[in-house]
């Protein structure tokens, strides 16, 4: 019981480093997942056009996820500096191969009756894209997203070693101070993030899909 | 039209009339749906040219030349997260309707089929594959193109939904006077619906004709077995060709009434008819002339023929063989082509199989 007051202390005691390290946190893994889907989403489209560069293409980018993230951070401070440029340029690389592949799946993964269909129909290779393709394969899309919002939250706790703040922050310090209350408080507010936007999203990819089988749930 | 080296379609000949139903048949492979494709350019031939109401298609816009065509599909392809309205107004959404216009059209739409405006906003997986498939037609008439391409359209539905559509699309195609290409590889439905069908075989186009011409003129032996056992024709006998049954025995004036008896007993049959080498009719020898007579001394044939014997024509009337028969308590009459040639036999039996038939539709297990 002595544990639980004494980590309660210690969130009251830092609760304004908390928040704020939470808030940077969120910052820097919106900013990149945000570029990721935003890159992520056009190249999958533009590699369902082009299916054997598709393979060679996903096989490099499963590689670069390979690569530990010590060394990628690494990288990106000697090319970018500290600060949280760095920060989000690494997670950005990480954010884009589940987008990337759920993208590409998707749209391959359309049965082709309505492809025929539309294409019969006299609808043109960008109406087709946005009016067939890009909502058949919108949950799945979504569910890359999702893959990827929870990859980047937790893998963000290593952003601060480059100085781009964040909860890494507070797990940093407490590390290095010997206060495991501290390391807890950045921690599980990181835990907890990624769960909640992991729910929240799988809502969203529920509801897509939902819409897409046209309102009946399988 | 070609896939790698192979030609697919060669010498295809083909003239559709507007206001048409015509109905490309064949087994798998013969190249009925790249035909289909072909007027919709989605496939290019190599060679050769397609004239679409007095244009060459090869110099449209594939996209523009589609949106003209109305096109319905086996897989039915209706797309799952739109609603069945806005399934209904793809083509007048590409074309740029005016939001009222595509109402009004698709309300009229809905009511040429006998649906009502509730299932606007449903889904079509919510509707079964008769629906579905009703809402597909309605789809590829939304914008009212003068001409509809059918792939196959009925080919994955239960017996009784195919039926029902097969009459919707009948009973529309005369409404609106359109001109369809349907595509199909059953020959009931093609003789049902066609107003010409053209059957095809490995790329190339055996014989192209109305379906009663098909029926009673098959080009070739492809075509007689393609239609198989409906070789006298669906609907109501009216010419003798369509009550006869062509198994009919014959022998030559100089075959040995000892032979003729065996080739009898073998055959079932109580009578010959005797023919010349050219299949002409010359007479009857029933087995009862050749008992009365005895066999001693080796007779032939012609010794019992009587020459004298009724005879029908190819064109004759149906009815009227029918009465003869009847009245005249005759069992059987021998078929004679313009040229004197025997080409069939009408028996009590044949005719009765024939009437059932007509009665009975489409039950073949005669």
């Amino acid at each position: 019981m002595i544990g639980v007051t004494e980590f309660i202390d210690t969130v009251v005691r830092n609760q304004a480093f908390i928040l704020r390290s939470t808030g940077r946190h969120l910052l820097i893994c919106a900013a990149a997942l945000l570029a990721g889907t935003a890159v992520a989403v056009p190249a999958g489209v533009l590699l369902s056009y082009h299916k054997k560069a598709a393979g060679a293409v996903l096989t490099v980018f499963s590689v670069i996820n390979t690569v530990p993230s010590m060394v990628l951070l690494g990288a990106a401070m000697i090319l970018f500096g500290l600060g949280v440029a760095p920060s989000v340029a690494v997670l950005f690389l990480y954010s884009l191969l589940p987008i990337l592949r759920s993208t590409y799946t998707g749209i391959t993964g359309i049965d082709p009756r309505y492809i025929k269909a539309a294409s019969g129909m006299g609808m043109n290779r960008r109406q087709i894209l946005l009016g067939v393709k890009l909502p058949l394969a919108a949950p799945s899309v979504i569910s890359g997203v999702r893959l990827s919002a929870v990859y980047v939250i937790s893998w963000a706790t290593l952003a601060a070693f480059i100085g781009g703040g964040g909860l890494g922050d507070v797990i940093w310090i407490g590390l290095q101070s010997y206060n495991f209350h501290l390391v807890f408080c950045g921690a599980i507010p990181a835990t907890v993030l990624a769960l909640l936007v992991s729910w929240a999203l799988n809502r969203v990819v529920r509801a897509v899909q939902k819409h897409v089988d046209g309102g009946v749930t399988s | 039209m070609a896939y790698g080296t192979n030609y697919v379609l060669k010498n295809i000949d083909l003239h559709i009339k507007e206001g048409q139903l015509a109905v490309l048949i064949g087994p798998s492979g013969c190249g009925k749906t790249t035909t289909l494709q072909l007027i919709n350019r989605l496939i290019s031939p190599v060679g050769g040219r397609i004239i679409v109401n007095g244009s060459d298609i090869s110099a449209a816009d594939p996209v523009q030349l589609r949106r003209n065509m109305g096109y319905v599909i086996q897989e039915i392809g209706l797309f799952p997260h739109m609603t069945i309205r806005r399934n209904i107004e793809t083509v007048p959404r590409l074309l740029g309707w005016s939001r009222e216009r595509q109402t009004a059209r698709t309300l009229e739409l809905l009511k040429l089929v006998g649906m009502d405006e509730t299932y606007l906003d449903r889904y079509p997986s919510g509707l079964s594959g008769g629906q579905q498939q009703r809402i597909g037609l309605l789809r590829a008439l939304a914008a009212d193109p003068p001409i509809i391409l059918m792939d196959e359209p009925f080919g994955a539905l239960d017996p009784i939904t195919r039926q029902s559509l097969q009459d919707e699309i009948m009973r529309l195609q005369k409404k609106l006077n359109k001109t369809v290409v349907f595509v199909t590889h059953d020959m009931d439905e093609a003789l049902k619906i066609a107003d010409v069908i053209i059957l095809m075989k490995g790329g190339a186009i055996v014989q192209s004709a109305v379906p009663k011409e098909l029926l009673r003129h098959p080009a070739n032996e492809f075509v007689e077995s393609f239609i198989g056992k409906r070789r006298t024709g669906s609907g109501t006998p009216e010419t003798i060709g369509d009550v006869m049954s062509s198994r009919v025995i014959c022998a030559g004036p100089g075959m040995s009434a000892v032979e003729a008896v065996d080739l009898m007993r073998r055959e079932h049959v109580s009578s010959l008819f005797i023919t010349d080498g050219d299949r002409r009719l010359l007479g009857q020898v029933t087995i009862a002339d050749l008992q009365d007579a005895g066999l001693s001394g080796d007779p032939v044939l012609s010794e019992f023929t009587h020459t004298d014997i009724p005879a029908l024509r190819l064109s004759d009337s149906a009815r009227d063989a029918f009465s003869l028969m009847m009245h005249e308590h005759i069992d059987e009459l021998p078929v004679l082509d313009d040229d004197g040639r025997i080409a069939g036999l009408v028996t009590r039996r044949s005719m009765v199989v024939s009437l059932a038939r007509a009665v009975w539709q489409g039950d073949r297990r005669d």
